[in-house]
C-alpha cells in the first residue's frame, strides 16, 4: 500500500486549522470565473478608458501613442504575474493590502491599505462623474433642450448612485452579474465601433502608428506612464479571493485576462484613433471627443451615441467594481484589527460586508456631488480624481511589488525570475510616481498637492493608530478550513458560523465574528 | 451556476508526464506527512525548484493540497479522498437498497444515504431520479445543507449552527435547511451505529414547502434510518 492510500484510508490527525475562516460572513464561494474577470474588468473600465486615456497619451505626441500604450501594457502584465504570486497562494479579500501586510509587515501593510482606498475611492467617484458627464451627453442627443447646470449633472450622478447602493448592498451575486453584464455590453459597442471605424479607414500607412524622428524616447516613456493609469484596478479581482468559487484558480487567471485583453483593447483604440486622424489628416490631440469626430467624418454620425452609450455604462460599472473592491478591502482591515470593528460586520441575509459599505458608499457619492455643487466644472473634478486615484493605485501596486520576494522568499519558494520581474517592476512604478507628478504639476493641475495631502492624512492616521495600541500581524485570509483538510481536526471549535451560509442560524454569531 | 466546472480544464492526454508528477506530488506529501514545505518536496523529488512551485501550486488550486496557516508548508486537502471514492464507491446491500427503494417511490423527491466519516460527507448512495443538486458544493462547504449541519452535530461541533440544528435535531428528530441556494429545501434525519452516535444520514431534498411542516416525512424516514444503520454503520 502506497503512502497516499494509507493516507485516504485512515487519514493521519492534522492540526493547526480552524474551524472557520477568519473572514467568514461573506458570502463564500458563491461566484465564478467570469463574475470574477468582470469585477477586475469593470473595475478598469477599458471601454471609457480607450477612449479618455488614449486621447492623454496623444497630447504628449500622437505618433508615440500605440508604442506608449503597449509599453504600459507590458509593464502592468509584469505587475499582474507578481501580484498573481500572492493569488495563487492563498484566498484573500484585502488584495494588495493583504498581499503587501504578508510580505512586509504592518506599516508597509497600512500604507498599501490606505492607497489602495485612496485609488478604489477616488476611482469610484471618478466613474460616477464620468458616468454623469457621458450619460447627460447621451440624453442631450434625445433631449437636446436639456439645460447644462450643474444640477442636471448631480441629478444624474444621484440616479447612478441609487442604482451602485441597491446592487452593492444586494450580494456580490447580483453586483458582480450586473458590473458583467453592462461591462460586455460597452465592450461589444466600442470594439464594434473601432472595427466600423477601421474598414471605413482602409489600408494604414504603418509610419503613422511608429514613434517618428521627433519622438525621443522620454516621450515615449512619458506616454508609458499616462497609459498605465488605463489599466489601474486589473487587480481588483483579487478582492473577491473569499467569494470565488477555486479562488486559487480563478483570481490569477482574472488578473491576467484583465491585462492582456485591456491592453488588447487600448492598442486597437489607438490604431483607429491615431490613423483615422492621420488619414483625415486631422489633430487627434486637439480633438475633445476623438470617437465622435472620427464617426462623423467617416460617416458613421449616428455611431457617436453609440459610443456615449457604451462609456457611459463603462463608467457605470465601473463605479460598482471600484466600490465592491474598497468595501471589500476595508472589511479586511477592520477584521485584522485595523479600522474600527463595526467595518468588518457583513449583512445577514446577503454575505456583504455591509459594515464598509455604509461607511465607504455616502463618502464616494457625496464627494463627487460635492464637487460638483460646488461649482467646479465636471472635467476639472474627473481630472482630480482620476490623478489622486491613479497614485494610490500606483503606490500600492510598488509596495506590493516590493512586498512579493520578500513573501516568497519567507514561505520558501522564491526564484530568480519572479524576484527580477518583481523589483524591476517596483522600480519602473517609483519612477512612474515620480515622472507623473512632474507631469501633472507642470501642466498647473492641483491633483497632485490634493493627493500629497490624502498621503499625510494617511500617514498621519497610521501613526497615531499604531500609537494608540499596537497591531499584531497583520493580513487576514481566508485560510483553509479543517473540513477541507484530509484528517483535518479544528484548532479551537470557535463560536463562529461555519462560512457560506445564509440561512438565519449563522446571523447572531456572524455579525460579532471578527 | 457551473462556471468553475467550465473553466476547469479538459482532460487531454497531452501531458500525460504532468499527471504523473502530480500523483508522485501527492504521494510524497503523504509520505513526508503535513506541514512539509515546497523545498523539501522539491529535494525528496529530484524536481526544479521552479517546476515543484509550479505543481503544488496547480495542485493547491484544485484542492487537493492545502497550504498549512503559515502558508509555507502543505498538507493533502479532503479532496483526495473524493479521488479515491470515485474509484471504489460503497455498496448497499440487496435488502438496504429496497428499503431506500421503497422510500423514493412513495416519497417522490431526492432521498440520499450519507456516511460520516471523520469530517467527511461520503455518499453511500445517491438518488439516481432526483441527484443531488450540487456535489462539488456539498464537498467544499457542507454546513449550507441539511446533511452538512447534521456532521457538525455529530462531531460535537459548538458554533451557532451546530447547536441550532442540534435543538432541532432534539425537537423534531431531523436537521432542516429550507433554501439550498434555490428553492429546494432539505431535511436529514441521522442514521445511528450501535452506540447510538450519529454515523451518517438519510436526506430528502424537494420542494421548499414539503419540508415546512415534516412530521409526515420524517415519520416515513426515520424507520428506514434506523434498519439500514447496520449496513451504513
Amino acid at each position: 500500500m502506497t503512502a497516499l492510500e494509507r493516507a485516504i484510508r485512515r487519514p493521519p490527525l492534522v492540526r493547526g486549522f480552524r474551524a472557520t475562516s477568519p473572514l467568514d460572513g461573506l458570502d463564500r464561494r458563491s461566484v465564478g470565473f467570469f463574475d470574477v474577470f468582470a469585477q477586475s474588468v469593470s473595475a478598469v473600465a477599458p471601454a471609457a478608458a480607450a477612449t479618455t486615456v488614449t486621447l492623454l497619451v496623444a497630447g504628449l505626441s500622437p505618433t508615440a501613442t500605440v508604442t506608449s500604450l503597449l509599453l504600459g501594457g507590458v509593464l502592468i502584465i509584469l505587475v499582474a504575474r507578481t501580484i498573481s504570486q500572492f493569488a495563487r497562494r492563498f484566498a484573500a479579500a484585502g488584495a494588495v493590502y493583504t498581499y503587501t501586510a504578508r510580505g512586509l509587515g504592518v506599516r508597509a501593510g497600512l500604507a498599501a491599505g490606505a492607497s489602495a482606498i485612496i485609488g478604489y475611492g477616488a476611482i469610484a467617484m471618478f466613474a460616477l462623474l464620468g458616468g454623469a458627464f457621458y450619460s447627460t451627453l447621451v440624453l442631450r442627443s434625445v433631449w437636446p433642450s436639456l439645460p447644462d447646470t450643474p444640477l442636471v449633472a448631480a441629478g444624474v450622478l444621484s440616479a447612478e448612485a441609487a442604482l451602485l447602493v441597491l446592487v452593492l448592498v444586494r450580494g456580490i451575486r447580483l453586483s458582480s452579474r450586473v458590473a458583467l453584464i453592462v461591462e460586455a455590453a460597452s465592450v461589444t459597442l466600442i470594439v464594434g465601433l473601432l472595427i466600423a471605424l477601421l474598414t471605413r479607414i482602409g489600408p494604414i500607412d504603418p509610419a503613422v502608428l511608429l514613434p517618428s524622428a521627433d519622438d525621443s524616447p522620454l516621450t515615449v516613456a512619458a506616454g508609458a506612464l499616462v497609459a498605465l493609469t488605463a489599466y489601474v484596478g486589473f487587480e481588483s479581482a483579487a478582492t473577491l479571493g473569499v467569494e470565488a468559487r477555486m479562488p486559487l484558480r480563478t483570481v490569477p487567471r482574472a488578473i491576467g485576462w484583465t491585462a492582456v485583453v485591456s491592453a488588447a483593447l487600448y492598442v486597437l483604440a489607438a490604431v483607429a484613433q491615431v490613423s483615422g486622424f492621420a488619414a483625415i489628416g486631422g489633430d487627434f490631440a486637439a480633438s475633445t471627443s476623438p470617437v465622435n469626430d472620427l464617426a462623423d467624418a467617416f460617416g458613421l454620425g449616428g455611431w457617436g451615441v453609440v459610443a456615449d452609450l457604451g462609456i457611459a455604462a463603462s463608467f457605470l460599472a465601473c463605479a460598482i467594481g471600484s466600490t465592491t473592491a474598497l468595501s471589500r478591502v476595508l472589511f479586511t482591515m477592520a477584521r485584522d484589527g485595523a479600522l474600527p470593528a463595526g467595518l468588518g460586520r457583513t449583512h445577514r441575509r446577503f454575505g456583504t460586508p455591509i459594515g464598509a459599505i455604509a461607511c465607504a458608499v455616502p463618502v464616494v457619492i457625496a464627494a463627487p456631488l460635492g464637487l460638483l455643487l460646488s461649482g467646479i466644472a465636471l472635467p476639472t473634478a474627473m481630472h482630480l480624481t482620476l490623478v489622486v486615484g491613479g497614485f494610490g493605485y500606483i503606490v500600492s501596486y510598488a509596495l506590493v511589488c516590493v512586498a512579493a520576494p520578500v513573501f516568497l522568499r519567507r514561505i520558501g519558494e522564491l526564484t530568480g525570475r519572479v524576484a527580477v520581474v518583481a523589483i524591476a517592476c517596483a522600480v519602473a512604478l517609483v519612477g512612474t510616481i515620480v515622472a507623473f507628478a512632474i507631469i501633472d504639476v507642470g501642466s498647473g493641475s492641483i491633483a497632485v498637492w490634493v493627493a500629497a495631502a490624502l498621503a499625510l492624512t494617511a500617514a498621519a492616521a497610521i501613526a497615531w493608530r499604531l500609537r494608540r495600541a499596537p497591531l499584531s500581524a497583520l493580513g487576514a485570509y481566508d485560510e483553509p478550513v479543517a473540513g477541507a483538510v484530509l484528517g483535518g481536526a479544528a484548532e479551537h471549535p470557535v463560536d463562529l458560523a461555519p462560512g457560506g451560509t445564509t440561512p438565519g442560524e449563522a446571523e447572531a454569531s456572524r455579525d460579532g465574528a471578527g | 451556476m457551473t462556471d468553475d466546472l467550465r473553466a476547469a480544464p479538459a482532460v487531454t492526454a497531452r501531458q500525460p508526464r504532468a499527471i504523473h508528477s502530480a500523483l508522485t506530488v501527492l504521494e510524497a506529501v503523504a509520505e513526508l506527512g503535513p506541514g512539509v514545505t515546497a523545498r523539501e518536496l522539491s529535494v525528496h523529488l529530484g524536481l526544479p525548484r521552479a517546476t515543484a512551485y509550479r505543481l503544488l501550486n496547480l495542485l493547491v488550486a484544485d484542492e487537493y493540497l492545502v497550504r498549512t496557516t503559515d502558508l509555507s508548508g502543505f498538507a493533502l486537502g479532503a479532496k483526495v479522498a473524493q479521488l479515491a471514492e470515485a474509484v471504489s464507491p460503497v455498496r448497499l446491500p440487496t435488502a438496504a437498497r429496497l428499503l431506500v427503494a421503497e422510500a423514493r417511490t412513495s416519497l417522490r423527491a431526492g432521498v440520499h444515504i450519507v456516511g460520516f466519516e471523520g469530517a467527511r460527507l461520503v455518499i453511500v448512495d445517491e438518488d439516481p431520479d432526483f441527484p443531488l443538486s450540487d456535489r462539488v458544493r456539498l464537498a467544499r462547504d457542507p454546513a449550507v445543507f441539511a446533511l452538512g449541519r447534521l456532521l457538525l452535530v455529530a462531531q460535537g461541533d459548538t458554533g451557532a449552527v451546530a447547536r441550532a440544528a442540534a435543538a432541532e435535531l432534539g425537537a423534531r428528530g431531523a436537521v432542516r435547511v429550507e433554501h439550498v441556494p434555490t428553492s429546494i429545501g432539505c431535511l436529514a434525519v441521522p442514521i445511528r451505529d450501535a452506540h447510538g452516535h450519529v454515523a451518517g444520514a438519510l436526506a430528502f431534498a424537494g420542494p421548499r414547502h414539503r419540508i415546512v411542516e415534516p412530521a409526515a416525512i420524517i415519520s416515513h424516514l426515520a424507520p428506514v434510518a434506523e434498519r439500514i444503520a447496520p449496513f451504513v454503520t
